[in-house]
């Protein structure tokens, strides 16, 4: 199914709209996994500068163990072999700290070395410091060549894990700098995205409002051209107005006319179109017009609706498209008037013991093929004929009530006897009612019977 | 290919061929020390290690300087019997140098190798070779009497 105008801007809308949510939640969880990310690193930098630091601990304490052992080799003094004893403890306990924090981290080369430090220090341990403190006599010299060697090699290798420790670490930094800078990138891409996104929106946006202007202009100067001007007609008085509802819609179908067939019958017609916009309008003058052409052959108001159903259905593709719509026929000499409503339930007729609302008479047009009854009533002297569109009984309160027939009704009642300044006082209480933003287009027909009176006998 | 180099030449040492083949006096090089060097010929150090043992290994060759301090834990162990350990503090002279000419595999940077003639001590009045790490310069070292 082809999409029409109005539903393809509605379409664009929504999907531009949709567009910005996207981008907004795609910026939204960027940075939140930005800000994981980042606080990841953080983590992984802070536990490799404690290994860092425990690494530091470590060679100090290898250096004490070895100055300790130097002492009681000089002194023989056991207070240096329980200070040794102390020494290889802490060594031992930062040893495993290390460990933790490196199998945590994953950094697997720097665990090897750190396993071939502790090799060597424990072959130190055995081979100089184990014999050192079994025999303290013993002069440390013999074994000093080996010393060196071994407290060569674990500088060395201390050296190495220094390295790498300080390089994961710069990789880190390297890599929290690579994320920020990356984070700034994506947030100014999207910043772009947005701006351009809300300038596409608004630009939209006002082109839609422009358009919608443009055809709603265009739909009243199409309704202005259609609706029937105040046709005089013989021993009736004729009052008519037309609301139309609020800039920010479009104008709806609703049409009315009064239109002479012969010296003493006229045509009243209101009808009102489902939908609104253009289509709609233009529908009222099909109405309009082929109502007008039907009623000049036929008089029956009931076959009337009848042909006009069926050129409807053959004329109007649209399945959403209905009508409602009340047709009179007046014989101004007697006053008689027969009438069919298709679903037209806003026609009333008030007299002087009230204002009673006149049946509808078969459904709305456009929906089926159903015969259409008529019915006819003598208009009095005094009588008003009131035809109204559903923006009389739809009208909503401020409390969000609908207005329904018997507010009609009672709106009717308190109207002024001049079928004029009645039209004119319903449309202004329906104004009123919506607080000047009226939901739907509103058109008032008002027929009063006004027979000439006769000259009161001398 | 080190590790063949350096097994070629312990075999030579059984003849004593080696240590001639890697003989370079630092007298003898001091012709070729090289700008770049921290140090320079003639100026008076003091031997000292930065690591765990003060204590300083200087040897009769630059090439075994450098090979000992490029080669595995095995080998290098083997090779420390070559090597003379002299007490930290000890002074010497410098003779020559050669810039960035011993890389270890631990280290990332490069140091040099310096030739010394050693002025204190039991080994006064021989010539080695230092680790350029190992080695102080002082100003006020004073020059004993021969």
């Amino acid at each position: 199914m082809k999409l029409s105008a109005p539903l393809a801007r509605v379409t664009g809308t929504l999907l531009l709209t949709a567009f910005l949510l996207v981008a907004l939640a795609v910026a939204v969880q960027g940075a939140f996994q930005t800000r994981a990310s980042i606080a990841d690193t953080f983590a992984r930098q802070a536990s490799i500068e404690q290994a860092q630091i425990a690494l530091e601990e470590l060679l100090r304490l290898q250096i004490y163990e070895e100055s300790l052992l130097r002492g009681y080799s000089l002194t023989h003094d056991t207070f240096y072999v329980d200070q040794y004893q102390e020494a290889v403890a802490d060594f031992d306990a930062k040893v495993a700290a290390i460990r933790t924090t490196l199998a945590a981290q994953r950094l697997d080369s720097v665990r090897l070395m750190l396993e071939q430090y502790v090799g060597l220090q424990a072959r130190w341990r055995s081979t100089i410091a184990a014999p050192m403190l079994s025999h303290p006599d013993r002069q440390l010299l013999e074994m000093d060549k080996r010393n060196k060697f071994l407290s060569d090699y674990e500088t060395k290798i201390v050296e190495a894990i220094r390295n790498a420790l300080a390089n994961t670490n710069a990789e880190l930094a390297r890599t929290t700098q690579t994320e920020l800078d990356r984070s700034s990138y994506a947030r100014t891409f999207w910043l772009l995205v947005f701006g351009l996104l809300a300038i596409l929106f608004n630009g939209f946006r006002s082109r839609l409002y422009q358009e919608l202007e443009e055809e709603k202009n265009t739909t009243e100067i199409l309704q202005r051209a259609f609706r029937s001007e105040s046709v005089p007609l013989p021993n009736c008085r004729i009052g008519s107005a037309y609301l139309s509802a609020g800039s920010h819609l479009a104008v709806g179908g609703d049409v009315f006319d009064v239109y002479r067939l012969s010296n003493s019958l006229a045509l009243l017609l209101i009808a009102d179109v489902s939908g609104k916009g253009v289509d709609a309008a233009v529908l009222t003058a099909f109405i309009k017009f082929t109502i007008r052409g039907i009623a000049l052959r036929r008089r029956d108001p009931g076959a009337i609706l009848g042909e006009f159903n069926t050129a409807f259905a053959q004329t109007v593709e649209n399945p959403y498209l209905f009508v409602s719509m009340f047709v009179g026929v007046l014989d101004t000499d007697s006053l008689l008037l027969t009438y069919a409503s298709a679903g037209h339930d806003s026609a009333f007729m008030r007299r002087s013991s009230g204002v009673q609302q006149l049946a509808v008479t078969g459904p709305v047009l456009g929906v089926m093929e159903e015969p259409f009854g008529t019915k006819s009533v003598i208009m009095e002297d005094g009588d008003i004929l009131v035809l109204a569109t559903d923006g009389l009984t739809e009208a909503r309160k401020r409390t969000g009530e609908q207005l329904r027939e018997t507010g009609a009704i009672d709106l009717i009642a308190a109207a002024s006897d001049d079928p004029q300044l009645l039209a004119d006082e319903l449309v202004a209480q329906v104004r009123a009612l919506g607080g000047n933003h009226p939901r739907d287009d509103l058109a008032i027909l008002a027929i009063r019977a006004d027979p000439p009176k006769a000259a009161p006998h001398a | 290919m080190r590790s063949a180099s350096l097994l070629l030449c312990a075999a030579m040492l059984a003849f004593g061929a080696c240590a001639r083949a890697n003989a370079a006096t630092p007298a003898a090089d001091a012709a070729a020390t090289p700008a770049a060097c921290r140090l320079h010929a003639g100026e008076k150090v003091v031997l000292f290690s930065a690591g765990g043992d003060p204590a300083v290994f200087v040897w009769d060759s630059p090439v075994r300087l450098r090979d000992y301090n490029a080669a595995s834990y095995d080998e290098a162990q083997a090779m420390a019997v070559r090597a003379t350990l002299v007490a930290p503090g000890t002074r010497a002279l410098v003779a020559s140098c050669r810039h960035n000419y011993v890389q270890s595999p631990y280290s990332e940077q490069p140091d040099d190798a310096v030739g010394i003639t050693i002025i204190t001590g039991p080994q006064r009045g021989h010539d080695y070779w230092v680790l350029g790490s190992d080695v102080r310069r002082v100003s006020h070292v004073a020059v004993p009497a021969p």
